[in-house]
């Protein structure tokens, strides 16, 4: 039975950082508040607190009395296929674990990475929507979601290298920095790839990208499977080793960083000594050193610019600063805050692998309503992220709502700016 | 009916086995959770993960019960934000605080401590009595609220409301005979210390694992929580 292996999973994923945070919530709904999808839909069964709790049976019913006293008396009943159903539903189409949830929580439960979790078990069951399905089975087998195989790398990066006149060193052992696009950016913003191999190469940076790490986005860590996230992550720490850097540098991926900076460590063994850093941190370290300058207020005469911070990379990612920092010296003066903004800032709604999940689209317009206001009211008629999975989701559902909003990419902004 | 004898058996067996069950109960629970085990985490931080918590439990502690409108959320479900706050205000304020309380704790710790004047603990436990009707009110129409809630939750509130408000009675010495109100109160105190180890009011004690991951996890990542 399905159920039976979810709940196995959750047992044994279950130690006392998963248990004494269940325990501790009161029950008191205030998370949804925060969630951008009950936000937008107004559907309970979408708020952060509904969703750990099928983690939340299994644990009661696994380790408490009155979980074993409920089961007896008929209270609460044994987790069936179709709970699982449910949440997977909830929990894949509608939540993009951003975690903005445990801000407001009074208890300030870790609701994200406790949902996570909850994938984890039912990826072990085998419940996961089959569009993100299909999509880790891809990079299993092409090493990229989006089909980015070895040729297909060569002639995209043959192609960069002609349209934007730019070199791009590939497996060049000796090399400091590697740098791991995703594929977002590769098959759909090229112009990404242009700028950061602009601005490594003004910055005077040896650096290379690599064909066995060619990809850093990881479908399995969307999906909750730590086998799969691991193997994934092999591949980019591998390349790493054989080339002999000193860091790797994510590029506008969230949920990527997430998983090689935050979560790698305590899955498999990381190698050691190797920086692993975001190009957000790497921006504003180059622009603070002065080993690029920039046009100072180039952006200021086009309307007011703001700035959306990516879950995975402000709030969950610590680089909160940086983008404001090179904000601050390309648009002094148009540059304006959305509220809520930083660690508080609200989701786009497309990360953690619902964008890539065709039957989710509902929810993510919905939660988008949430961002649609924001940019209202601060009035912008450019958004900037560092992130291009939101970008993804900005670019959709700009013309979804019919928005006069220009989407920015942070290190297109950067490169478009060099004083060479 | 002997409403002496009541009180004497209330006051007297019944509360030490309330007692008994509230802090066995309560070690259990806790023993369980450490005993659970902890995994070692060898994520390089960025930031303090120290710092995070104290900052978390900081916020937590003055943000919350006193400024809830510098949250962002605030707006959207004011009343739960305000009559959760001054509930556990008003409810510390009479555990605490009250003078005949801390004579009860003085004759179980052997020590008190000085305690409010009389009518600010008063205004404080009608506030609580006041918010604790509120939050009924809100987890019966809140959809969400309507979701999450079983029979336990429920129950939570009634053996919170019923210990506050007989005490309330008592103080004022309203509508019976003192003795009949004072063992109407230890009753509910007595069912209340039993029913708080089965149920989700223990969550103060779970408040300080919370909130210090909530604390390390930011921290971690050199993120203000
Ligand atoms: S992590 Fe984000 S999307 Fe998921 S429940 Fe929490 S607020 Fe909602
Ligand atoms: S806000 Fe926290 S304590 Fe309240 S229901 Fe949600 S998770 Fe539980």
């Amino acid at each position: 039975m399905q159920a039976q292996t979810a709940v196995n999973t959750f047992v044994h994923e279950t130690g006392g950082w998963v248990a004494s945070q269940l325990e501790a919530c009161t029950r008191c709904g205030m998370c949804a508040e925060a969630c951008h999808f009950y936000q937008g839909t107004g559907n309970p069964e979408l708020a952060p607190v509904w969703k750990v709790e099928l983690l939340k049976r299994a644990y009661e019913q696994r380790f408490t009395i009155i979980g074993k006293l409920k089961l007896a008396t008929g209270i609460d009943h044994h987790v069936t296929d179709d709970n699982l159903l449910h949440w997977s539903k909830i929990v894949y189409e509608a939540c993009t674990l951003c975690n903005k949830c445990s801000m407001v929580c009074p208890m300030g439960i870790q609701l994200g990475p406790l949902i996570h979790e909850v994938r984890t078990g039912l990826s072990a069951a085998g419940m996961v929507p089959a569009d993100l399905m299909s999509a880790v089975h891809k990079q299993e087998a092409e090493g990229s979601p989006l089909g980015v195989t070895d040729s297909v790398y060569d002639d995209r990066l043959e192609f960069f290298e002609d349209e934007y006149e730019i070199k791009l060193p590939v497996d060049k052992k000796g090399a400091d920095t590697l740098v791991v696009f995703s594929s977002i950016e590769i098959m759909k913003y090229p112009g990404n790839i242009a700028a950061i191999a602009k601005i490594l190469n003004a910055a005077g940076e040896n650096w290379t990208l690599s064909h066995a790490g060619r990809e850093v986005v990881n479908f399995a860590f969307f999906e909750g499977d730590n086998e799969e996230t691991v193997l994934f992550l092999k591949r980019i720490f591998d390349a790493a080793k054989d080339l002999g850097v000193k860091r790797i540098v994510v590029t506008e991926c969230g949920h990527a960083y997430d998983a090689i900076r935050w979560t790698a460590a305590n899955l498999m063994d990381v190698p050691e000594g190797v920086e692993i850093t975001h190009i957000a941190h790497l921006l504003g370290e180059l622009v603070r050193t002065g080993r690029i300058k920039l046009k100072e207020g180039m952006y200021d005469n086009g309307g007011t610019i703001t700035f959306h911070d990516a879950c995975k990379i402000q709030r969950r990612g610590g680089h909160i600063q940086e983008p404001r920092d090179v904000l601050h010296v390309l648009a002094p003066k148009s540059f304006k805050e959305m509220i809520p903004n930083r660690a508080e800032a609200i989701c786009c709604g497309g990360g953690g692998g619902v964008i890539a999940i065709k039957e989710a689209d509902p929810y993510r317009y919905a939660a988008f309503e949430l961002k649609v206001d924001q940019l209202k009211k601060v009035g912008a008629s450019t958004v900037v992220m560092g992130c291009s999975n939101c970008r993804l989701q900005f670019d959709d559902c700009v013309q979804h709502f019919n928005l006069d909003v220009k989407v920015a990419g942070l290190s297109q902004m950067v490169a478009d700016a060099l004083i060479e | 009916m002997n409403w002496l004898a009541i009180l004497d058996f209330a006051r007297g067996p019944f509360f030490e086995v309330a007692l008994l069950v509230f802090i066995g109960g309560l070690a259990y629970r806790l023993m369980r959770i450490l005993l659970l085990g902890w995994h070692f985490d060898r994520i390089k931080p960025a930031g303090s993960k120290l710092g995070g918590a104290l900052i978390s439990y900081l916020r937590g502690i003055l943000i919350w019960p006193f400024i809830p409108w510098v949250r962002n959320t605030f707006s959207k479900n004011p009343v739960i934000y305000i009559a959760g706050g001054l509930f556990h205000l008003g409810l510390f304020a009479v555990i605490f605080l009250d003078a005949a309380h801390i004579l009860a704790w003085q004759s179980l710790l052997g020590f008190g401590w000085p305690s409010l004047v009389t009518p600010i603990v008063d205004w404080l436990a009608a506030i609580a009595i006041v918010a604790m009707i509120l939050l009924f009110i809100n987890r019966l129409v809140n959809p969400v609220l309507k979701l999450i809630s079983g029979p336990a939750e429920w129950l939570n509130l009634l053996f919170v409301f019923i210990p506050m408000l007989s005490g309330y009675i008592m103080a004022h010495h309203l509508f019976f005979a003192y003795e009949v109100n004072f063992s109407i109160h230890m009753l509910a105190v007595d069912i209340l210390l039993i029913w708080i180890p089965l149920s989700r009011i223990s969550h103060f004690m779970f408040y300080f694992f919370a909130r210090a991951i909530h604390g390390a996890d930011f921290g971690k990542r050199a993120v203000i929580p």
